[in-house]
């Protein structure tokens, strides 16, 4: 009969603490940092061009096969404005086939791709599934305009 | 014409039936209104309960939410199953709904008004409020459907069961204050609301309303999970709205201020009928009520957020067992306590004498609680297969 009386207070005392509900699509709990959401390439600030040199070391280790990379001589080297000899021509990733494995991250020699740790990353629903194939202007966007908090892998 | 000539509303000689529909005008309003309120202050407060936020999409904090499920509802299909007995299914929300707005019409929301003062108030509220049974019974017969019927037989046995305890509870409280007016019975608490000399019919009839509007921990006859909705599983759209959502929660509204009339002293209990505002007392005194009636709400809410459902026949102990024999103790001991004693010694031995049934009904409770199933005290068999 206690224990009746008692769990009355233990609802009673539940209702006075603080709801954990979030509001979602209108408030975004911070994401961790080593977030992962889908990948994007880096923009090298110093040398105003990406990372990447397109080595195709990303597309051959992905799992699901989502890459396409193709390389081209890099125009800057030439002029002798970067240590690039090589440089993206184009860069596509279908984020309806990324699993969000994190390969590509790990074996990327140039720190060149990094896993999206905004809530950009996650909210990419679209009405067609062409529209999730992301070309090299799209991967890049984040990155040029400083928006993907840093973070540097091991 | 004299005979038909009352008071009226506003100050104004009218005719008595045009007055009586004005009345039922006003609270059909506030009714409506009350319900809606009531539905997202449930949804609010189990909310929090849970660590939720409960609505608050719809209008600031969720305040239209109400609103826009009763548009919902408003315009949803009525359907209706073809094996279903037409008249009966038709008509069993409506038989579902009336008595308890036929219950409005007794109480007074502030001093002396009423739809109709009823001298054997009490007796009326109780009666009709027990007419709503036949209604379940009619969705659930009409409704061609086992879960319904099943439904509908639970909620018969466990509505007639726990109509008596409420009776006898609230006999017990009027039997003390020697009326069966419910604005007397206001009156009378001037300086001691009953709540203080009746704590046990109090609590009999918090148990009563539960089990009457078929809350949780006696929502058997709904059981989700076992009957999916009870008596109303066939109905949508405007007939589910108003068994489920009207009955319910004017139901509610209905008895929260029957049980802040009789027990927390209405609008008398502190300060008096006229003690604030002069001529403009009767805000004061909606006021009171008000209060009064939403602590009894959040209470019952309270109550039902925080319970699992019982069993079947822990209900029907429960109902039997002992509210019963501690509601029929109260009387007698308060209708003996009303002969032999007056004044302070009665007050006193009244308030003693319920608290101390109170203590009993507890003592019992927790002893039943702790007796093994029933099936295993009878059966010697059940019990050595219990054990293994």
């Amino acid at each position: 009969m206690l224990g009746v009386l008692r769990s009355l207070g233990v609802t009673m005392a539940t209702m006075l603490r603080k709801p954990v509900t979030i509001e979602y699509p209108t408030k975004h709990r911070k994401v961790p940092e080593r977030d992962r959401a889908f990948p994007i390439l880096l923009w090298d600030f110093e040398h105003d061009e990406p990372f990447c040199t397109g080595c195709h070391a990303c597309e051959r280790a992905c799992p699901v096969e989502c890459m396409t990379v193709t390389m081209m001589d890099n125009p800057k080297f030439a002029e002798g404005t970067s240590k690039r000899r090589k440089i993206l021509d184009e860069f596509y990733i279908d984020y309806g086939r990324c699993m969000r494995c994190n390969i590509c991250v790990e074996v990327c020699n140039f720190d060149a791709i990094a896993m999206n740790n905004t809530w950009t990353g996650h909210e990419m629903s679209t009405v067609d599934r062409k529209d999730l194939v992301m070309d090299r202007e799209q991967l890049l966007t984040l990155s040029k305009n400083m928006q993907i908090r840093h973070w540097t892998p091991e | 014409m004299g005979l038909l000539l009352n008071w009226g509303m506003f100050g104004v000689d009218m005719n008595v039936w045009l007055d009586a529909f004005l009345r039922l005008q006003l609270i059909v309003i506030v009714m409506t209104v009350t319900v809606m309120a009531l539905i997202w202050v449930e949804r609010k407060f189990v909310g929090r309960i849970q660590m939720r936020l409960g609505p608050m999409r719809t209008g600031p904090y969720g305040t239209l939410q109400s609103f826009a499920d009763a548009l919902k509802l408003l315009t949803k299909e009525d359907l209706r199953p073809s094996t279903a007995d037409n008249w009966l299914f038709e008509l069993a929300p409506y038989v579902t709904f009336v008595p308890v707005f036929m219950t409005l019409m007794a109480l007074p929301f502030m001093d002396g008004w009423f739809v109709r003062d009823l001298q054997l108030g009490v007796f009326y509220i109780v009666a009709i409020s027990g007419v709503t049974v036949i209604g379940y019974l009619m969705a659930g017969w009409a409704s061609d459907n086992k879960y319904a019927l099943l439904g509908a037989v639970r909620s018969a046995a466990q509505l007639i069961s726990y109509e008596l305890p409420l009776i006898l509870g609230v006999l017990s409280v009027s039997l003390v204050a020697g009326s069966l007016n419910l604005n007397e019975i206001t009156l009378q608490q001037d300086t001691i609301p009953y709540l203080v000399l009746q704590p046990l019919p109090f609590v009999i009839l918090l148990t009563a309303v539960l089990a009457e509007l078929s809350r949780r921990p006696f929502d058997i006859p709904i059981g989700e999970s076992e009957l999916v909705g009870g008596p109303w599983v066939e109905y949508s759209g405007i007939r589910w709205s108003i068994i489920f959502a009207l009955t319910e929660y004017a139901g509610l509204w209905a008895f929260s201020i029957l049980g802040a009339l009789i027990f927390l002293g209405g609008w008398q209990w502190p300060f008096g009928t006229a003690a604030f505002w002069g001529d403009f007392a009767f805000v004061y005194q909606l006021f009171l009520v008000g209060l009064k009636s939403f602590l009894i709400i959040l209470t019952v809410m309270w109550i039902s957020a925080t319970f699992p459902r019982l069993r079947i026949d822990q209900l029907m102990s429960f109902c039997w067992k002992i509210l019963m024999e501690v509601a029929f103790l109260q009387i007698i001991i308060a209708a003996i306590v009303l002969v032999y004693l007056d004044g302070a010694a009665r007050d006193i031995a009244l308030a003693v004498t319920s608290f101390g049934l109170l203590v009993l009904m507890g003592y019992m409770v927790n002893k039943s609680m702790q007796q093994p199933p029933r099936s295993e005290r009878v059966s010697p068999v059940f019990a050595a297969r219990s054990e293994t």
